[in-house]
């Protein structure tokens, strides 16, 4: 009696109950589709975070800011804890051939622009002119703020394409033109010096395609955090935070050791409570990688909870199923049919129950994961090695849960089962 | 002299044995049929015919005695062998036919085969055979709820036939049959008995189909109280 027999047997016995057949498998459909859909989405999740951070500097991109020390005494910050223009500068310095670009966001301002009638809202970074780098913009016409700006305080802007569209009516017509914004109370002006357009990653895409109004208008544009800080009042600028772009070859982990130590040990040394901490690209997705793995430990076990009901189920119908067939397993007996065979029949009817629960599974679980992979805007291929798992894990519940009710078939006393009505 | 088929010595068989309620339902019968014979066992029913059929068929063993079949002893041999024993050397015929279902009338001959290990060219070609041999080739890809009682019962004698068995074990294969249809199985019974020579044995409780075979075995109470050859003789080696 070979499996290729058995198989046969099987469908065809599953074919005459479809429906029953449908309803058992829906606990393994369930279970085995929860768990591609998460590695699926798992997938495209990582994926779209990694085409994110790339496109912002990537792996590449460190920041350093500052912390509580473990054995702080206070737990608020003072002017004399920020870091210094003077600081970063030396850090630059003390460690120019591995630093590509210093990355400084300033000052941070909302303010309004008149357009027509209407005031549009408008976000002011005041940034160094490494800043681009760490953002997914590019310009597209004039230029970015440079050195000259920056030392100056220059007022001047980058604005980005939908401003210059929507104020000057073209991209090119916008560089050079005078760019009225109010805040803190007051008008101020400023020269466009050039036009960005943001590079869109998936994620990114995703996530303005959900916000409307960011159809037409983008808020943010950019100016020399200077400038900022002279309409503050302030000669000189503090931070919390600054990021380098390390040079390609540089191992960024080790970087930011030597630069941590750098500064904690020239200008933290003395201070109580504050030193200084870096944050890598990878750091930041692994905590990513971090958080799905709780989501996915989560969704596996109800996945798997789901499995073993559904193995129950199996088992329940394979007892309905032997006591049904009580007496064609007594004639198959009468007709010299071993124990093994009767066995191997009944087990193999509940592995092929389960795997093509698993199948149906898996193609329910990689749509689902898809569906959801559109709405965020990348699709991924489902993890091989979850489809491998779900198969052979399917394959294990139909042996497991299976092998009792086979196993009661083939030891069926044949005069019994032949008398049974 | 033609050998012996069914050789049995002292076959005692009473269940719960070991307890007080043990029944001893066979007493000690011998039973000895040579090959090509046509035998019917007939009697009441309680006078053992049905337990006397389980073991003569090999679904169940005997308590006390000895039963040699074809040539094989079949005391003391495990479960797999007697599974073997009854696919290869005996044929079932049942009362209530016992066909598997939503399985064609082409299947069903070869399900035999198909324990034996035949390969499924060879057990399509010999079950088609054997419809032929009863005469239901043109209904080889029925379902057995597309037959009638008739020809589901001339399909499980060609079942019966797949492994060229050492006998036909009828347990009242006309009991579920109208008069005429049951005709037709009894001949169909008796060509494979004169053409093939078949060894039959035939369990019924009906005299005019008993008087039809080579001899009557009568069982009464669980005990042999006839035994004749029809056409006079005395079948001599049952008591």
């Amino acid at each position: 009696m070979n499996l290729f027999e058995n198989i046969k047997m099987a469908l065809a016995s599953l074919k005459s109950n479809k429906m029953r057949a449908i309803l058992t498998m829906l606990g393994i459909i369930i279970g085995i589709s929860s768990i591609i859909m998460i590695t699926t989405l798992g997938n495209i999740l990582r994926k779209s975070l990694t085409d994110t951070l790339n496109s912002q500097g990537g792996s590449k991109l460190v920041a350093f800011q500052i912390t509580l020390k473990p054995d702080y005494v206070r737990d608020y910050y003072m002017t004399e804890d920020l870091i210094t223009e003077e600081m970063i500068e030396n850090v630059s310095k003390r460690f120019a051939d591995e630093i590509q670009d210093i990355v400084i966001q300033g000052g941070y301002e909302s303010g309004k622009v008149k357009y027509r009638r209407e005031d549009l809202d408008v976000y002011i970074n005041g940034v160094n002119p490494g800043y681009i780098a760490r953002t997914s913009d590019e310009i597209i016409a004039g230029r970015y703020i440079n050195d000259k700006d920056l030392a100056k305080g220059a007022h001047v802007c980058v604005i980005g394409e939908k401003q210059a569209l929507k104020l000057y009516g073209g991209i090119k017509e916008a560089v050079g033109q005078r760019f009225t914004v109010k805040f803190l109370g007051q008008s101020h002006d400023f020269t466009v010096i050039g036009v960005f357009k943001t590079k869109m990653t998936a994620m990114m895409s995703a996530m303005t395609s959900m916000n409307t109004t960011a159809e037409d208008w983008s808020e943010d544009l950019y100016v020399p955090y200077r400038a900022l800080s002279k309409i503050y009042g302030r000669s000189d600028e503090t931070f919390f935070a600054y990021y380098a772009l390390v040079n390609d070859g540089v191992d960024p982990t080790d970087f930011c050791e030597r630069v941590k130590d750098y500064m904690n040990s020239r200008y933290y040394r003395d201070n109580d409570s504050i030193e200084i901490r870096y944050m890598t690209g990878e750091a930041e997705m692994a905590m990513m990688d971090q958080v799905m793995g709780i989501v996915s430990m989560v969704i596996s076990i109800i996945a798997g909870i789901s499995l073993i009901v559904g193995g129950i189920g199996v088992m329940n119908i394979m007892l309905v199923s032997v006591t049904e067939r009580t007496r064609e397993i007594g004639v198959r007996k009468a007709l010299g049919a071993p124990n093994s065979a009767i066995r191997s029949q009944f087990i193999i009817e509940s592995i092929i129950i389960c795997l093509i629960g698993g199948f149906i599974g898996i193609i329910g679980g990689i749509l689902l994961g898809n569906v959801a992979g559109i709405i965020v805007g990348t699709v991924a291929p489902p993890s091989a090695g979850a489809m491998v798992l779900a198969v052979s894990f399917s394959m294990a519940i139909g042996i497991f849960f299976g092998y009792y009710p086979a196993n009661r078939a083939a030891k069926l006393d044949p005069i019994e089962a032949l008398r049974y009505e | 002299m033609s050998k012996t088929i069914i050789d049995m010595k002292g076959i005692v068989k009473s269940f719960y044995v070991g307890t007080p309620n043990e029944l001893e339902i066979l007493h000690g019968l011998n039973i000895s049929v040579p090959e090509g014979q046509f035998v019917s066992i007939v009697g009441a029913s309680g006078s053992g015919k049905s337990t006397l059929m389980n073991i003569v068929g090999a679904l169940d063993r005997q308590t006390a005695g000895h039963y040699s079949l074809d040539g094989i002893d079949i005391t003391k041999i495990d479960d797999n062998e007697l599974s073997s024993i009854r696919n290869k050397k005996i044929g079932f015929v049942f009362q209530t036919f016992n066909l598997i279902a939503r399985t064609s009338a082409l299947k069903n001959v070869e399900l035999p085969m198909l324990y034996a290990g035949i390969p499924s060219r060879e057990r399509a070609r010999r079950a088609k055979e054997l419809l032929e041999l009863v005469e239901m080739s043109d209904r080889a890809g029925h379902m057995p709820n597309e037959l009638s009682g008739g020809q589901k019962q001339r399909v499980a004698i060609a079942r019966a036939m797949a492994n060229d068995p050492a006998i036909i074990l009828a347990d009242e294969p006309t009991g579920a049959l109208d008069s005429k249809t049951g005709r037709l199985v009894m001949d169909i019974f008796h060509k494979l008995h004169k053409e093939q020579g078949k060894t039959i044995v035939l369990i019924t409780h009906n005299p005019d189909l008993a008087e039809e075979t080579d001899r009557v075995i009568t069982l009464s109470d669980g005990s042999i109280v006839g035994d004749r050859m029809i056409g006079g003789q005395n079948g001599g080696d049952a008591e």
